[in-house]
């Protein structure tokens, strides 16, 4: 299971549609979720509209929320997401298997067998969450919270029994043009994690599509990412119902 | 898969279940979460909980680890009694499971009810209660004040079995102040410390509410440690005699969740330390009786003449 994890405060203003890019990800088998991160009094959300419809190409969840409820958003997100990866996997199954279109035309008894196997995946599937940051100017205030929301997902993930790793990017990469650039390698253990964003200079564009795009090409390279994908197929067709 | 939340259920309501043919009448709503409804309900002149989800997967695993405690707790009275699907106005099919109705009131409600004395027999069979889970292989996860009620005589009841998890796995789910992983005291993973760390914070929640929340909100995350809660615990009266078993609880240090139980309960018949805020009614009647007996008695035998 592959998961984007975008966070962000504002509109993309340069580059590729991140609609766009988030539609390829989702092509890709990648799930792209949003948060938009709002200041304490910051009261009209005018990020908003494109947030949600970054993440509806993607196909995954978005939310607005004040700094103090970031750690809590992007677990509860990252959580919500692989389970629904997993139903939607398990859904093609019953259909297969079953006949039935949903869980409710099964008998109570079924439906708590395949429950169970969907908590099961949910728990021991590999997962990897790619962090896309938005580092222009107006996020500076909220880099702390940022980091700590990274360190709790990596908590979260941590107490899975599924191989679970996250790496680190942002936007835009530096002064000379770059869109994105990674930051933290893939990592799965939360033990040291680095300050991430100490020494950047943040300023410049916000080239959020670009990026997203740069976080999808290093996907589509990444040899552990192919293997993984193959022990979740081999999990998929395995033992529902 | 998931299920839209269905308008709120009318008091008078009639329920059929769709496979088992069990009629419910609504009586009224007992609480809702985020992950659905409960409502007070009627068969057969006995009353039960019934509870609606938002999504019928959750539900289903509550449903799942209720079944399998059903299994493993043998000979206790059923929690869970029926789990069915109702078709709703909307024209929809939403799952519901129904389990015993426990009579309580909330922690707070019955500590400022019936008096913080009752703190040290309540904690016991809370304790009890976590340890009767831990010995069936699970783990609470979501402990906090709201999924606790308290029935006569300080009988502490769970209530939301949503973020009970198998031991070794990870916590479903958790409110982060109760979280030990919030307050860099150890893993998310499921195991007996985690719900014994929770169960620490509920009493810091349960005497120190205020001060709790002011630690939050000022806190940086660096700095949210176990030692800051120790404060609050040092400082109040009616923690304090419990803090070296609090401590261990924060800690991750009470290796057995039964005799961190049995560790409680010899605290709590500590005699003497506490202090009494007032001699209960009951007792003054009673010294009063016994004055007047003895002066009775005075009186008959100077009457007598010895
Ligand atoms: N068996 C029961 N007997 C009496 N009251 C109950 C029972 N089960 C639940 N309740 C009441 O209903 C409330 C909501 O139930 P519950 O916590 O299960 O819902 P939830 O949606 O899972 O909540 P949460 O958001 O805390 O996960 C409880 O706080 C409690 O007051």
């Amino acid at each position: 299971m592959r998961q984007i994890l975008l966070i962000t405060d504002g509109c993309s203003n340069v580059g590729v549609s991140p609609v766009v890019a988030a539609a390829h990800a989702q092509s890709e088998g990648i799930t792209v979720n949003v948060v938009g991160v709002l200041d304490q009094e910051e009261a009209v959300d005018y990020g908003a509209p494109e947030i949600h419809e970054i993440a509806r190409a993607g196909g995954g969840l978005s939310r607005m929320v004040a700094m103090r409820e970031l750690a809590r958003t992007v677990q509860m997100m990252t959580r919500k997401t692989v389970m629904h990866t997993i139903q939607s996997a398990v859904h093609k199954e019953l259909q297969q298997v079953f006949g039935a279109t949903s869980l409710e035309e099964l008998s109570p008894d079924k439906r708590g067998e395949v429950v169970r196997v969907i908590d099961e995946l949910g728990e021991t599937s590999p997962l990897e969450v790619a962090l896309l940051i938005d580092t222009s100017a107006s996020m500076k205030p909220k880099m702390k919270a940022v980091e700590e929301a990274i360190h709790d997902l990596m908590l979260s993930l941590q107490a899975r029994q599924g191989k679970s790793r996250i790496s680190v990017f942002r936007f835009p990469g530096s002064r000379h043009g770059a869109e994105c650039a990674q930051v933290l390698e893939w990592t799965d253990s939360a033990a040291g994690l680095p300050s991430l964003f100490a020494k950047i200079t943040m300023q410049g564009t916000t080239p959020t599509g670009p990026a997203l795009m740069h976080v999808i090409d290093f996907y589509r390279q990444d040899k552990y990412g192919r293997d993984n994908r193959e022990e979740t197929d081999g999990m998929r067709s395995g033992n529902v119902g | 898969m998931a299920t839209s939340v269905e308008p709120r259920l009318a008091p008078g309501t009639v329920i059929a279940g769709k496979w088992n043919q069990n009629r419910y009448r609504i009586e009224r709503l007992l609480g809702e979460g985020a992950n659905g409804r409960v409502y007070l309900v009627e068969r057969e002149r006995v009353l039960y909980a019934f509870k609606v989800g938002a999504d019928a997967v959750d539900l289903q695993s509550e449903v799942n680890v209720l079944k399998s405690l059903a299994q493993r707790q043998r000979g206790e009275e059923a929690f869970l009694v029926d789990v069915d699907d109702y078709k709703g106005t909307d024209g929809r099919e939403h799952p519901f499971y129904v389990m015993r109705y426990v009579r309580g009131s909330s922690l707070s409600d019955y500590l400022n009810r019936e008096g913080a004395d009752w703190f040290p027999l309540v904690g016991f069979h809370l304790l009890n209660k976590l340890a009767g889970l831990h010995g069936s292989g699970w783990v609470f996860g979501d402990l906090k004040l709201e999924n606790v009620l308290v029935g006569d005589y300080g009988r502490a009841q769970l209530v939301d079995y949503g973020g009970v998890s198998e031991i070794g796995k990870s916590v479903r789910q958790f409110t982060e102040i109760y979280d030990r992983g919030y307050w860099s005291a150890g893993s998310r993973s499921a195991d007996p410390q985690y719900d014994l760390f929770s169960y620490a914070v509920l009493c810091v929640q349960l005497f120190e509410g205020k001060r709790l929340a002011e630690l939050t909100r000022t806190l940086l995350p660096q700095n949210r440690v176990p030692e800051e809660l120790m404060k609050l615990i040092q400082g109040n009266p009616a923690l304090k005699p419990f803090a070296g078993w609090l401590r261990k609880a924060l800690q991750g240090s009470h290796t057995d969740s039964r005799e961190a139980a049995a560790a409680w309960q010899r605290l709590a018949h500590r005699p003497g330390k506490r202090r009494r805020t007032r001699t209960p009614r009951w007792m003054r009647r009673l010294l009063l009786g016994s004055a007047l007996l003895f002066a009775a008695s005075m009186i008959w035998l100077i009457r007598t003449g010895l």
